[in-house]
């Protein structure tokens, strides 16, 4: 597939590395060359310099051929021109990062479509819904809903308390069938599990299952429900005033934030909010604002560094629920490791958009998501696809994949060796990252 | 986590596709090998043999090694390119040693790299002695190198259409910046193979249609356009070789070969005015006039008076050199010792990156005259700002600074491996040139090694085979290698 990214910032390396390692052909463009250099010496991919909204440059990338335009520049002007130009030249498909929610709005959606714009991202409004969900359930790490919820996938970080510490997973599936463990974060790395592998102290464990057994393996783990109504964020980025919008009165929110011009501006936006001028490092302030009474501490600054080390410190005060945005990749492992509950990366959520997108033409209903160094799809098996011909057990799947449940006839279920896939189930399959080409063989 | 493994090599991958690599090679030699064979060559035995080793080598490689970790990081690529040039000239030489010439190790492996590395020169004197399939291997090896081993198999692996293949393909590829034309890098290369190919094929059926028999015709062009230089044709097919009807297709692709393939490849999309234009290939088409203009000069104040000589033959000597080719017309040592400083300056120089050429590049030379005439205005306008412009693209000043490093190590290289090389046994002057001609792949000689490098002693021989690679891989990728941090974590 011939796939144009416009914007080599973050998130377009990001997409564009990833995407590279997945064998499509990828033609990255930004208009500052020092950005592109690095990436086009060590990367199998081509970049070109120039104006992300010149019809030269657009067509110089071979817009034309394009089968997948996606514009993630930091300026959401220019992400929408150049969709527009790119479609015009014949670009299949376009997508736009934008800083809006009024364009998200199903009423505004053909005026879009008519200028060319068929997908949108907001990486701020991801990640805030993402924040929403694990205030919801303040016990797990990763909460992952597939076709209305008939399935999920849970992350949930398991030490010594956990009653399925030192289970294997073959004598699990002995005594309980209601859940499908589909990968293990084990210190630096993610791996999919056979039955002899065992659970350790320390574990994130990805379980698959129905909402019925949810319950049932919190208690396994060991967790309490905790529930949250106090809620303080650290700095009024984007993300925390989409936070703040989403929740509304809910919960009770402090944002604090040591920008004085900031906190002037940011009441008309953040009614429903307490905002607090000063350094959320500053241990003084939060105590006085009470940080001991906080059900859950949200660090949202520009500095990934910043909003791992004051979560930690809002640990020590006894807050249960920690969410941090970090956004250097390499960190998140090391975060996961510090105990930091929640961890928000944009350039993760932006590109879990871009995949559920190339993978599904009708991405309204599939879902996908993409963590560190692993990605979970929800597909449609469409007729006469490979993976419908045997058993699971017999489809010798390679070891960096796991199929962990499926969705037939609206009602979920789990998947194990004898399970036979059939067309028109939807399927969750975990796979590690650089493996998605693998998945479209076994689903094309 | 895949990050740690880059710090250090990843020995089993690199020894992995090494296997692969050697069977590519057996693939090839399965060529000559046939070709052989048909004829009723004795020399079927030197290359069955030769075969057999590969592919033993080869395979038990590629069935036993399985290595855990596939990526490759910069260090890995670089390691890889320049051992695989030597494990591919290691491998190449049996048939030079297990046919009827039986050439020592070393002079087994200075052809065989020569070849490779399309310097061209030879340890051969005459031509004739050579059972025929060799020969054609010799030409074959040129082929394969002038665009590139790596190229070639980043074109037909597919394992190595990854980023690991991508840091191989720019530790080989020629240049200041490499320039890609399609994403992924096994089309770039697949493309880049296909111009050639077509070049070489069309360079074939034209000699072919002019008096050369079939075998010179398929050995000359594929030395040519490679801008390699080995010589096939003796006797007969020596004297066609000097007709017009030969001579003037061979200077048109010698100066084809010079030329950057992405160009070539931009033009045959039609984009015939815009490659037309382009600074670089402007810059080769005037130094090939003016020294044709120089030598004619000199051709003219001798009184010759027949116009092939005054026209045709100075012109040939000049994109033969400027390209590396290394072909030489016969009246060049009736021209007199003043044209030997222009031939070193074209040798030095090369033609334009991304070719099949040797020596310094165009581009390079373009680029440190653009700064030094920068740098002299600025003595007048200190604080004036002169921008660094090629094809109107303004470059980044650190880029001059690479450039010139490249030429201050280029020349610092001449100078020690011409010291070596003489005290090894030669004539200063010889060993200089002969330095020059290996440096930069180019091939000519002079002298002591005007009609072959037998003489050269044995360590002379491996220092000059040494050379040839470090001016084929444009020396960093090589020298990179003996620097200590390139193996510390």
């Amino acid at each position: 597939m011939k796939i144009v990214i416009v914007g080599a910032g973050e998130v377009g390396q990001h997409i564009a590395k990833l995407l590279s390692s997945e064998e499509q052909d990828i033609v990255l463009i930004d208009s500052d060359e020092t950005k592109l250099e690095r990436i086009d010496a060590n990367y199998n991919l081509m970049t070109l310099k120039g104006s992300p909204t010149s019809f030269e440059t657009l067509k110089a990338a071979g817009t034309h051929k394009a089968d997948l335009f996606i514009a993630v520049t930091p300026s959401e002007d220019k992400n929408l021109m150049a969709c527009t130009i790119a479609k015009d030249l014949g670009a299949s498909r376009t997508v736009a990062r934008i800083d809006n929610y009024e364009y998200l709005l199903a009423e505004n959606r053909d005026f879009f479509l008519q200028h060319g714009i068929n997908d949108m991202i907001y990486p701020e409004q991801l990640a805030a819904l993402e924040i929403k969900t694990a205030l919801k359930r303040s016990w797990v790490r990763q909460w992952f809903e597939l076709h209305k919820g008939e399935l999920v996938l849970v992350g949930v970080k398991v030490y010594e308390n956990a009653a399925i510490v030192g289970a294997k997973l073959r004598d699990m599936t002995f005594t309980n069938n209601n859940f499908h463990i589909s990968a293990i974060t084990r210190r630096h790395e993610t791996i999919i599990p056979g039955g002899n592998d065992e659970i350790l102290a320390g574990d994130i464990i990805y379980v698959t299952t129905t909402p019925e057994n949810v319950d049932d393996l919190r208690q396994l783990c060991g967790k309490d429900n905790h529930i949250v109504r106090n809620v303080m964020i650290m700095g009024a980025s984007r993300i925390a005033v989409r936070l703040a919008a989403l929740l509304g009165a809910d919960y009770r929110i402090k944002i604090i934030e040591n920008n004085r011009e900031v906190c002037r501006r940011l009441p008309e936006r953040c009614p429903n909010c307490e905002i607090i001028y000063g350094d959320a490092r500053d241990n003084d302030i939060l105590l006085d604002e009470g940080i001991e009474d906080m059900d859950a501490f949200i660090a949202l600054t520009d500095s990934s560094e910043t909003n791992i080390l004051a979560s930690l410190s809002a640990k020590e005060f006894g807050v249960k629920k920690t969410i941090a945005e970090v956004e250097n990749i390499q960190f998140i492992s090391e975060a996961e490791g510090l105990n930091i509950g929640t961890i928000i990366n944009k350039k993760l959520l932006a590109s879990s958009k871009i995949f559920q997108i190339l993978l599904a033409a009708d991405s309204e209903s599939s879902k996908f998501l993409s963590l560190a160094d692993a990605e979970v799809a929800e597909l449609e098996v469409k007729p006469g696809s490979k993976i419908t011909r045997s058993p699971v057990k017999d489809l010798k799947l390679s070891r960096d994949m796991t199929i962990g449940g499926l969705v037939r006839d609206g009602r979920g279920m789990l998947v194990t060796g004898g399970t036979l896939i059939q067309p028109g189930d939807r399927v969750v399959v975990f796979c590690l990252s650089g493996v998605i080409h693998k998945i479209e063989k076994l689903f094309g | 986590m895949r990050s740690r493994h880059r710090l250090n090599i990843n020995v089993m991958e690199l020894v992995r596709i090494i296997g692969f690599l050697i069977l590519v090679e057996a693939m090839f030699m399965l060529v000559p090998f046939f070709y052989s064979l048909i004829t009723d060559k004795a020399e079927v035995e030197a290359f069955a043999i030769s075969i057999a080793a590969n592919v033993v080598v080869g395979l038990s490689i590629v069935l036993t090694v399985k290595p855990r970790v596939r990526e490759l990081g910069k260090r890995d690529g670089m390691l890889l390119t320049a051992l695989v040039w030597v494990i591919f000239s290691l491998f190449g030489m049996l048939p030079f040693m297990l046919s009827e010439m039986r050439l020592s190790i070393v002079e087994a492996f200075f052809e065989s790299m020569s070849g490779f590395t399309t310097t061209g020169v030879s340890v051969l004197e005459n031509i004739e002695d050579v059972p025929r399939g060799v020969n054609l291997w010799r030409c074959l090896m040129q082929w394969l190198g002038g665009v590139g081993i790596i190229i070639f198999t980043v074109a037909l692996l597919p394992m190595l259409n990854s980023s690991g293949g991508m840091q191989m393909f720019n530790a080989e590829a020629t240049g200041i910046t490499h320039d890609k034309i399609r994403p992924r890098v096994s089309q770039t290369a697949k493309r880049l193979w296909a111009i050639y190919g077509v070049l070489t094929a069309t360079l074939g059926v034209i000699l072919w249609i002019g008096p050369l028999p079939m075998y010179e015709a398929v050995c000359q062009s594929l030395s040519t356009v490679s801008t390699g230089g080995f010589n096939s044709c003796s006797g007969e097919s020596a004297e066609a070789w000097a007709t017009l009807g030969v001579r003037i297709p061979v200077i048109i692709f010698m100066f084809l070969g010079g030329v950057n393939f992405v160009l070539i490849y931009r033009a045959s999309l039609g984009q015939v005015r815009r490659a037309l234009s382009d600074a670089i290939f402007r810059g080769y088409v005037v130094v090939i006039l003016l020294s044709t203009l120089f030598i004619v000069g000199v051709v003219l104040s001798d009184g010759e008076t027949d116009l092939e000589k005054i026209l045709v033959e100075p012109l040939f000597q000049v994109v033969s050199a400027i390209t590396s080719t290394g072909y030489s017309v016969d009246s060049v040592y009736t021209w007199g010792k003043v044209i030997a400083p222009v031939l070193m300056a074209l040798m030095l120089m090369g033609a334009c990156a991304g070719s099949t050429s040797g020596g310094l590049k165009i581009d390079r030379v373009i680029f440190l005259l653009k700064s030094a005439k920068n740098e002299i205005k600025k003595v007048v306008h200190p604080n004036r700002y002169y921008p660094l412009t090629v094809n109107g693209v303004v470059k980044p000043p650190e880029l001059a600074l690479k450039v010139a490093v490249f030429f201050v190590v280029y020349l610092a290289l001449l100078m020690i491996s011409g010291l070596v090389v003489s005290i090894l046994g030669m004539s200063v002057d010889d060993a200089y040139f002969a330095v020059f001609s290996c440096l930069g792949n180019a091939g000519l000689g002079f002298g002591e090694t005007a009609s072959s490098y037998a003489s050269v002693p044995d360590a002379g021989k491996l220092v000059l085979s040494f050379i040839m690679l470090v001016g084929r891989l444009e020396l960093f990728t090589v020298l990179i290698l003996f620097t200590r941090s390139f193996w510390r974590r």
